[in-house]
């Protein structure tokens, strides 16, 4: 039982001596530099870095622009008004486009991208929560009253945009 | 000639050289960004190769690193060093390209192809270390170079790889189990 200890211990000791010693450079056999060059000669016609910045510096007042949107939206939207099953309609209605607005942001900072081009499986996942949305938002239409209902409609919002952070998200864009 | 030449890794340019070349190469300098490829190319040739697990594909994948490197470049904030930055973008090129690569089947499934090229053959200077890397199932390969060469926490690795972090801790168990047996430990 002691030996088998010390016998693993040497192990681990030896696969860290052996981790140690690998090479954290390698040479590629080809010359890769050519292709790169050629490649960022022709994104440098299109786009140059620092135009990149500018649409990075874009973004911020996006977000900024579309709080507030969202903002004078929920004011307008949800006024004082004499029927309270006409504001809890009015409150759907009112989460729906502001979900709306939330979602077409979001796909503006990932750079617009096509959400057709995703994977078969992805797209009948963002499908499944546009027609729950959907029915729910139907449901509530009968039912406004009910609250249930309502976070029902609020979570399936929040899974489609965690969703597609999640698949547009570049990680290193964070750092 | 050796097809692969390992060599010694070491800074070439000082921090502040270094933060020239960024800065120009921010402004759009190809010459300043070419610096920065030569400095760097062959750290993250290694990177892509340990986990590509094939030359030809790390070739492919390590231009791309640097081709979206100048396009993000302005991305770099001085926030952390700019070879850690490098790197994490770099990983998370290979990783999408690991992704992309695989069929809708063993993404669905998790099955894991097993390295088929002969890398002992195409590669005699390799240790059998990195020999024995290039053999084990990819999971646990990703797992075992993100943790202990690349220097990733588990907690890391479980979101790089879309995995709980106990997965994440037994692959890198499993991979060093199946190391050990192959070295003969």
């Amino acid at each position: 039982m002691k030996k088998t200890m010390t016998d693993n211990k040497n192990a681990e000791q030896n696969l860290k001596a052996a981790i140690a010693k690998l090479p954290r450079e390698m040479t590629p056999e080809r010359d890769l530099w050519s292709g790169i060059e050629k490649a960022i000669s022709q994104n440098s016609q299109t786009a140059s870095p620092s135009q990149h910045s500018k649409a990075k510096v874009f973004m911020p007042t996006a977000w900024a622009a579309s709080v507030v949107a969202a903002v004078l939206l929920t004011w307008v939207t949800l006024g004082p008004t004499p029927d309270n099953s006409e504001q809890q309609v009015n409150l759907v209605v009112e989460m729906q486009q502001d979900f709306e607005q939330q979602k077409k942001t979001m796909l503006v900072s990932f750079g617009a991208p096509d959400v057709k081009k995703l994977p078969t499986a992805m797209q009948a996942e963002l499908t499944k929560l546009s027609s729950a949305q959907q029915t729910i938002s139907k449901a509530l239409a009968d039912d406004p009253n009910n609250s249930d209902l309502l976070n029902l409609l609020r979570w399936t919002q929040k899974q489609e945009l965690d969703l597609l952070k999640q698949l547009y998200s570049p990680q290193w864009q964070t750092i | 000639m050796d097809k692969l030449k390992i060599i010694d890794a070491h800074e070439r340019f000082s921090p502040d050289v270094e933060s020239q070349w960024i800065a120009q190469a921010q402004q759009g300098n190809q010459q300043a960004f070419h610096h920065l490829y030569e400095n760097y190319h062959r750290r993250i040739y290694a990177l892509c190769w340990r986990m590509m697990a094939d030359k030809d594909s790390a070739e492919d994948v390590c231009q791309e690193v640097f081709v979206q490197l100048w396009q993000k470049i302005n991305n770099f904030r001085g926030e952390s060093k700019f070879s850690t930055w490098l790197h994490s973008v770099a990983t998370n090129i290979v990783l999408g390209h690991i992704r992309k690569n695989k069929t809708w089947i063993q993404r669905i499934f998790s099955i894991e192809e097993q390295v088929v090229e002969d890398i002992a053959v195409e590669m005699p200077e390799l240790s059998n270390l990195d020999k024995n890397i290039q053999s084990l199932p990819e999971r646990a390969r990703l797992v075992f170079i993100l943790f202990a060469i690349e220097g990733y926490r588990h907690e890391e690795i479980s979101k790089m790889l879309g995995m709980a972090v106990g997965s994440s801790k037994s692959q890198y168990h499993r991979a060093k189990g199946l190391l050990r047996e192959s070295l003969g430990e």
